[in-house]
């Protein structure tokens, strides 16, 4: 089956947007003069937290973090070999503490606000046609910054923060294999440097999928091992202060998109953790829409 | 150079399979790493309500790290469990009744430097807590270890920054004599609500606060709460709106009540776990009667109750003695 790959590449996006744990971008390419717009809306509950060395099975303080979101997500190719991405997402987390919890630390329950912007630009190096499929050699470049003024420095009420007031600089190289099919695999791998004490990180995904004219659908897993002058959350070095901590994690999720009509398409998807350090063991769910043009 | 590109996309590709698979973050990673005694708190169900007091009196983040105050760069910590906070009504809910700076000392007064294994404590032996260097002293009973009136029922639990041992009992240390331990709850310092307010009043007009400051003295004193005071107004027919209607009382008669909640022998202070089933010689000129040590408690009477004050509050350490609060006054057959 031959696929259209203007087409792919018309409605293939995103997806990555609202989970942290996925890479920030798709490693699809957009012609030149097209676009895509996405909203999408997520949440994401957790009650264990991956500790050292064990997990645990209630957050402390707020017992059970439950994290909703909605995501801008858009991607536009100011040239066949050169695409633009800009993502900005709106986050609320909520605490189950009790009231005398709350009371007697003076926390809330909730914190909320614009989270981290983040702006890539993604290059296509090369472009082969082998073994009856196409694979692209990406490189991308990207910079994430934070828009909204939520704080991560209010000790353990920082536990509910919506982010980690980090700048980060991230370099990714992709590999994209499509098989004529439509089958394909992408590879990722990069790294990210990190202000506000957030250790560095090496981030990398593995996406499997099928993509043809009527649906879009994926498999990943995607890690994160993040430096080890990162701390441990109630461990040596702990003081309190969240963005400090090695957060190292393996992701496991789905993605699927299905164009309706006229450039407009529907996108869910689901994800959870497998193993992780220094961060909640939540389960994730998403859906969208996307325009694309 | 085409080839050079073909050849790394496959590398990159092959590499971030392997990456991906082979970094993938697994507890066999860290599980040979030792947990932190906060993160013990934490981790384990039983100590939950230490947790939140560890988290309210801001010692959470201290019990992360090493001690900076010993060359070991361990603490030793006196864990009291669920259940043991649960003896004072005291649990996550409930913990806010407590002022924040005692609960703060409060807890200090479980932990000391270094590294104390079980194997290292011996009975009639004593040990510095972190609190300004109060001791707490080891007693055996029946076979059992106690630290003062709490018994250890689980020791050794090691940790990444020293070792933990459970006891069934919250310390209490106020750091002041038997009275300004008593005027710091009736000041509302301990609990957010005043107690034994009507007792300092009383000890006042009894002119007995010198007396019982002395500190000299190892006095064991059986101190009524307000309810106390409250039932046995009631019970004479007077009714006790506020402490300074103790007044009411005939001041020698409570003299005289009050000196026999005190033990005669004030050479030596008593932990409930040094306690038992007996009369023993007051101040006064009544005895005290014990009932069975009973899961860390005894039963007091007067020869004037009939039925005998259970502890509130037992084995509070002051600088001049133990404290024990009950339920009731104690009456000489009047």
């Amino acid at each position: 089956m031959k696929i259209n790959l203007k087409l792919l590449g018309g409605m293939l996006f995103m997806l990555p947007l609202t989970m942290a744990a996925q890479s920030p971008i798709s490693g699809f390419m957009k012609a030149k003069g097209e676009g895509s717009i996405t909203v999408t809306q997520s949440r994401e509950d957790y009650n264990d937290v991956f500790l050292v060395p064990n997990k645990v099975n209630s957050v402390p303080v707020f017992n059970e973090v439950t994290t909703k979101s909605v995501s801008l997500y858009a991607e536009y190719g100011f040239s066949d070999r050169l695409n633009f991405v800009v993502s900005l997402p709106y986050i609320q987390t909520t605490g189950e503490a009790t009231p005398a919890t709350l009371a007697n630390n003076g926390f809330e329950n909730e914190r909320s606000g614009f989270q981290d912007v983040s702006i890539y630009g993604k290059y296509k190096i090369k472009s082969y046609e082998i073994m009856s499929g196409n694979l692209d050699i990406i490189g991308a470049l990207g910079v994430e910054t934070p828009l909204g003024n939520y704080n991560v420095d209010e000790g353990l009420q920082s536990i509910i923060a919506i982010g980690n007031r980090s700048t980060d600089i991230t370099g990714l190289a992709i590999a994209n294999y499509k098989h004529n099919s439509g089958f394909f695999a992408i590879g990722q791998l990069g790294y990210s440097l990190r202000s506000n004490e957030v250790p560095n990180a090496v981030i990398s995904e593995l996406k499997l999928g099928y993509a043809a004219s009527v649906i879009y659908g994926d498999i990943y897993i995607a890690n994160q091992l993040s430096g080890s002058d990162g701390v441990d959350i109630l461990g040596e070095g702990f003081t309190g202060f969240f963005p400090a901590t090695q957060v190292n994690y393996t992701r496991i999720g789905a993605n699927m998109f299905v164009p309706i009509v006229k450039g407009f398409g529907l996108t869910a998807g689901i994800n959870t953790y497998i193993e992780g350090r220094n961060l909640g063991d939540s389960t994730g769910a998403y859906s969208g829409i996307s325009y694309s043009f | 150079m085409k080839n050079i590109y073909k050849k790394f996309g496959i590398a990159l590709a092959f590499s971030s399979v392997l990456l991906t698979a082979t970094s993938c973050e697994t507890s066999s990673s860290y599980e040979d790493e030792l947990p932190s005694i906060a993160n013990i708190a934490v981790s384990n169900d039983a100590f939950s309500t230490l947790e939140a007091a560890a988290i309210n009196g801001g010692v959470a983040g201290v019990l992360s790290n090493s001690n900076p105050n010993d060359a070991s760069g361990d603490y030793t910590v006196f864990a009291p469990n669920n259940s043991a906070f649960a003896r004072l009504g005291l649990d996550e809910s409930t913990l806010g009744v407590l002022q924040t700076p005692f609960l703060t000392n409060t807890l200090l007064y479980h932990v000391s430097n270094g590294n104390l294994p079980s194997s290292a404590i011996a009975a009639d032996g004593t040990s510095a807590s972190a609190l300004g260097g109060l001791t707490r002293r080891f007693i055996n009973r029946d076979g059992s270890l106690f630290i003062n009136g709490s018994k250890i029922i689980a020791t050794d639990i090691t940790a990444e920054n020293g070792t933990v041992h459970v006891i069934d009992k919250v310390m209490i240390a106020t750091g002041g004599n038997v009275v300004e331990s008593a005027i710091a709850l009736q000041s509302a310092s301990v609990f957010k609500t005043p107690e034994l307010s009507y007792l300092v009043e009383a000890v006042v007009f009894a002119g007995l606060a010198d007396a019982l400051s002395n500190p000299a003295a190892k006095f064991t004193v059986f101190a009524p709460n307000d309810q106390a005071f409250i039932n046995l107004g009631a019970a004479l027919g007077l009714t006790f709106d506020e402490p300074s209607d103790v007044r009411m009382i005939d001041k020698d008669l409570l003299t005289a009540v009050l000196l026999n909640h005190v033990f005669a022998d004030t050479s030596k202070d008593s932990f409930t776990s040094e306690l038992n089933a007996g009369s023993y010689d007051a101040l006064g000129d009544d005895n005290i009667r014990l009932g069975a040590y009973n899961n860390g408690v005894l039963t007091v009477s007067g020869s004037g109750n009939g039925t005998p004050a259970n502890m509130v509050i037992p084995d509070v350490q002051t600088t001049n003695g133990i404290v024990h609060v009950i339920d009731q006054v104690l009456l000489p057959v009047l």
